[in-house]
This record gives C-alpha cells, sequence and structure tokens, in this order.
C-alpha cells in the first residue's frame, strides 16, 4: 500500500515537471527574463490604450508604467543574459551574445527612454496615433532624398528614430544611429510629447526583438 | 556492354547540353509599355518606400549610402546582394531608360535581356500601373549617385546558373496587373494593391515549394525558413479575425509595431514597420485593413 502511495506520488510530480517543461521549460534565470518582459509588455499595453484612446488618459499610470519598464531596462535586462546561458532551451538568439555591446546599447537605450517617458508624461500627446514618420511625410519635399532631411526636424518627436538619422533606412540598427540616441539625455526628451516618446522606446523593443529574439509564433 | 553504356552516357550529356543551350539562348522578351513622360517625385518615394526599395536596397547598418545596394539576404538558395539602384552610370541605374526600369520592375528582366533572381519581388511589382512606374521612376531619378558595383549572388548548384530562371519563369511567374474587385469599396481595393503589390506580404507569409515558388493554395497562411531563419504567422482574413484582430489594433499595429497584448513585432517585421509601414498614410493603412480583415470600409 505504502509503495504503490509512493510510487503515485513519484508518477505525479513526473507528471509536474513534465507539465513545467512544457510550459516553455522556464524555470530560473530563463522564468526572470520572461517575468521581466511581461512586466514591460503589461505597461506598454496600458500606455498604448490611452494613446490610442482606448482608454482615457492620465499621467500617473504612464509614470508607473514607465518606472517598471525602466526598473526592467539597462543592466537589469543585460544581466539576465550572462555568458553561458545561451545553451537554455528559450527565445534568446545566440547574436545576444556575440553582438552584445549592440545589444547592451539597445537595453541603455531603453532605460533612458523610459526616464525619459516618466518626464514627458504630464505634456500628454500630440494629436493621438497620428504622430509618427507618416504624419512628417506631408512636407517632405520633392525628392526622394527629402523626405529624409525634413525627418530630422522631428515636427512630431521622432528625431533620432529610424530613419530620421540617416543611418536607420535599411535593416539592422546602425551602430552609429544607437550612440546618436544615447547623446541624448532623459532631460531632452522632458519636453516631447508623450506618443513621440513612448513611440521610440517601443521601437527600441521591436529593434531588440529583431535581432535577438527567436519567433516562434 | 561497355560500349552501350558509354553510348548511353554521351547520348546523355549531348541532350542535357543542348537543353542547357536552348534555355540559354531561349530569349526573354519584355513587354512592351507604354510610360506617361510625367512623375510625381513624392508619390514615387511614398511608393518606394512602401514597397521596401529603400529599405532592402541601402546597407544601413554598415553605414552604405541610400539605394547603393549591398544588403545581403540570407536563403536556402544562397546568399543574394541588393543592387546599386543609384543614378551612378557605371554601377546604378542612371543610364537606363523608363522601359527599362519597368522591364526590370515588372517584369523581373534586366536591359540586357537577363532574368532577375525572385527574391527581388518583381512578380508582385507587376500590379504596379503605368503611372506607378512613372512616379517611381521620377523618384529614383532624384537619388544622389554612388560609385558602387553591385555584387553577384553567391549560390550553389544548380541555383547559380542563371538561365535556369527562365524554366522557373516559364513554371510558376504569375505577372498579371493588378485587377480591381467591383464588388468590394475603393478602399478594400486600395489594401488588395498595397498587400499583393508593393507590400509584397506574401514573399514572407505565404509559404514556398522547393524551387522558392510561392503556394497559391496556402496564400497567407505563414511560412517558415525565411531569409535569415524566421518564420512567419498565418495573416488570413480566417485566421486574423479568428485571433480577434479589429480595424483599430491592426492599423496600431502596423504603424507602431506594438501588439493588442504590449508585446512588440520581432523577426522582420519590426523591420518592415520602421522601414515601411510607420510612413504609410493613414489612409493606406486602413486600407490595407479592411482587405486583410476583408471588412467593407
Amino acid at each position: 500500500m505504502k509503495k504503490r502511495f509512493i510510487f503515485v506520488c513519484a508518477a505525479a510530480l513526473t507528471a509536474l515537471s513534465a507539465a513545467a517543461l512544457a510550459h516553455g521549460g522556464a524555470t530560473g534565470i530563463v522564468k526572470e527574463r520572461m517575468d521581466a518582459m511581461s512586466a514591460m509588455g503589461a505597461a506598454v499595453k496600458s500606455i498604448s490604450m490611452m494613446i490610442t484612446g482606448t482608454t482615457p488618459y492620465d499621467a500617473q499610470i504612464v509614470k508607473s508604467g514607465a518606472t517598471v519598464i525602466q526598473s526592467h531596462a539597462g543592466g537589469a535586462l543585460t544581466g539576465l543574459f550572462p555568458k553561458g546561458s545561451q545553451q537554455m532551451a528559450s527565445e534568446a538568439r545566440p547574436e545576444i551574445w556575440s553582438d552584445w555591446q549592440d545589444f547592451q546599447t539597445l537595453s541603455l537605450r531603453l532605460e533612458t527612454l523610459a526616464q525619459g517617458l516618466k518626464l514627458a508624461a504630464d505634456n500628454g500627446p500630440m494629436h493621438g496615433s497620428d504622430s509618427g514618420p507618416a504624419a512628417m511625410m506631408g512636407g517632405s519635399g520633392s525628392q526622394m532624398m527629402g523626405t529624409e532631411g525634413s525627418m530630422m526636424m522631428g515636427d512630431s518627436g521622432m528625431m533620432g528614430e529610424g530613419s530620421g538619422m540617416g543611418s536607420g533606412m535599411g535593416s539592422g540598427m546602425g551602430s552609429g544611429m544607437g550612440s546618436q540616441v544615447m547623446e541624448m539625455n532623459p532631460e531632452q526628451w522632458a519636453n516631447m510629447p508623450v506618443d513621440g516618446v513612448f513611440n521610440m522606446l517601443t521601437r527600441t523593443c521591436s529593434a531588440c526583438h529583431t535581432r535577438f529574439r527567436l519567433e516562434k509564433k | 556492354m561497355t560500349r552501350l553504356f558509354l553510348l548511353l552516357i554521351s547520348a546523355l550529356i549531348t541532350v542535357a547540353g543542348a537543353l542547357a543551350l536552348a534555355v540559354v539562348l531561349w530569349p526573354l522578351q519584355p513587354p512592351t509599355s507604354t510610360i506617361p513622360p510625367n512623375g510625381d517625385v513624392a508619390r514615387g518615394a511614398y511608393l518606394a518606400r512602401m514597397a521596401g526599395c529603400i529599405a532592402c536596397h541601402t546597407n544601413a547598418s554598415a553605414g552604405g549610402a541610400p539605394l547603393a545596394g549591398g544588403l545581403a539576404l540570407q536563403t536556402d538558395f544562397g546568399t543574394f546582394y541588393s543592387a546599386n539602384l543609384t543614378t551612378d552610370g557605371e554601377f546604378g541605374i542612371g543610364n537606363w531608360t523608363v522601359e527599362q526600369f519597368a522591364a526590370a520592375v515588372r517584369a523581373g528582366i534586366s536591359p540586357g535581356g537577363t532574368p532577375y533572381y525572385p527574391a527581388f519581388p518583381y512578380p508582385f511589382y507587376a500590379k504596379f500601373s503605368d503611372q506607378d512606374i512613372a512616379d517611381l521612376w521620377a523618384a529614383f531619378r532624384t537619388v544622389p549617385p554612388v560609385s558602387l558595383p553591385s555584387r553577384q549572388p553567391d549560390l550553389s548548384f544548380p541555383y547559380n546558373f542563371r538561365p535556369g530562371l527562365k524554366l522557373w519563369r516559364g513554371l510558376f511567374l504569375d505577372s498579371k496587373p493588378f485587377e480591381i474587385n467591383a464588388d468590394k469599396s475603393a478602399s478594400w481595393n486600395r489594401g488588395k494593391f498595397i498587400v499583393t503589390g508593393p507590400g509584397h506580404c506574401g514573399a514572407c507569409h505565404t509559404p514556398r515549394n522547393l524551387a522558392g515558388a510561392r503556394q497559391v493554395a496556402l496564400r497567407f497562411h505563414g511560412a517558415e525558413g525565411l531569409p535569415g531563419g524566421g518564420r512567419s504567422p498565418s495573416i488570413t482574413s480566417a485566421r486574423l479575425n479568428k485571433a480577434g484582430w479589429t480595424m483599430e489594433s491592426l492599423k496600431y499595429a502596423l504603424k507602431t509595431g506594438i501588439l493588442p497584448d504590449g508585446d512588440t513585432f520581432g523577426g522582420t517585421m519590426g523591420e518592415v514597420v520602421r522601414d515601411g509601414l510607420s510612413f504609410v498614410s493613414d489612409e493606406d493603412l486602413t486600407a490595407i485593413a479592411a482587405y486583410l480583415l476583408d471588412k467593407e470600409q
């Protein structure tokens, strides 16, 4: 009887750990990464709902969301990817470790932008979802490269991002562009509309996912 | 016995050689087209951005000049490098005529009459109208020349046998011009044009067969083994609607890269948003969403 009980317990334990493994096999540091990403995702979701007008704008929610992102960015983010952890089953691409400098640049940029987002929260959004590069295309001049020039003026707060700085036209994050962005400090974001800063922040997320995350969907 | 074997082998070699020669000599005739003389530069630049010309033909991470080419595209067939599309007379397209440009973009045939590899998504660009081509040409004429030779692809046999593309074209190429669906709204049709034409969504979201041709029956069903090793999700209207996408959430995701759950696009879709979709007008984003979700606007 007792033997049988032990057997049942062992079987149940095996089933449980199998289930845990099936759930992405996330334990230890990989689980910590997923939790950090989920926390940032939840913050992005609540802020984007306000930017799109789905929920009313509340600067306080932006500030708390930005604080969450800031706490998981920079060194806190890169610290979750120690050397040697590439052997673990996860969505992390090996490029994280081979292009560590770029990964670190993006992570620090996320931290800076989260600080800036906090400072810009009281500015409110500019014109809802209609900011961004396309809004600037209107007066983009008559030359194909003229669009690049006008982007630099950043009239809706996209300066420094994407195509604006000339190095972002193709794929990949030019390291030059990264350093240009890094030259800006959080105080410089403080005068920008909140949706402009938020846009740049989420593009940093996307740029990092593009280079360093395996797509399993 | 040995003699018969040798005879058979030499016969086979002769036949294969004759076939290869026939393929090499088989002329490619680009369709003749009359392109309007005047193009709108701003509209052409907008289309070039939307079509990914600028994204793929600029080696930005290596500090390359706009549209000077050299960006590598790693595929199952080998590595392709985008060509120099600046107005440089020697290495770019500075000495081309608009008719040659039209044949290259819509039919995938070079001014010298050789076929382009479909890594250049010209089967999609076949949907460009004569006016679109005129506008694109006007925009490309404004690009400063860069004296940089285009790099030939690094492909393995048999893919490095460029005349073989003529067979590929005969088997798989569909270069029908854009067709309006009269039962649908203007916005839906604009979306159809963008998605099946310049946007070339199917290049990644439709699975390909062993010869690298898109499988029509599995249109937009998502694909694996994309350039660089990624995979793409299904974007059929049934799938998107079932997953809860709305006009608003899809437009916002395409413009910003932010998904309804707070995640952001990764893979090459992040680049598609950054280099293309974030520049697309609100009206066109509405059209794309209306077509993809098959909703009337």
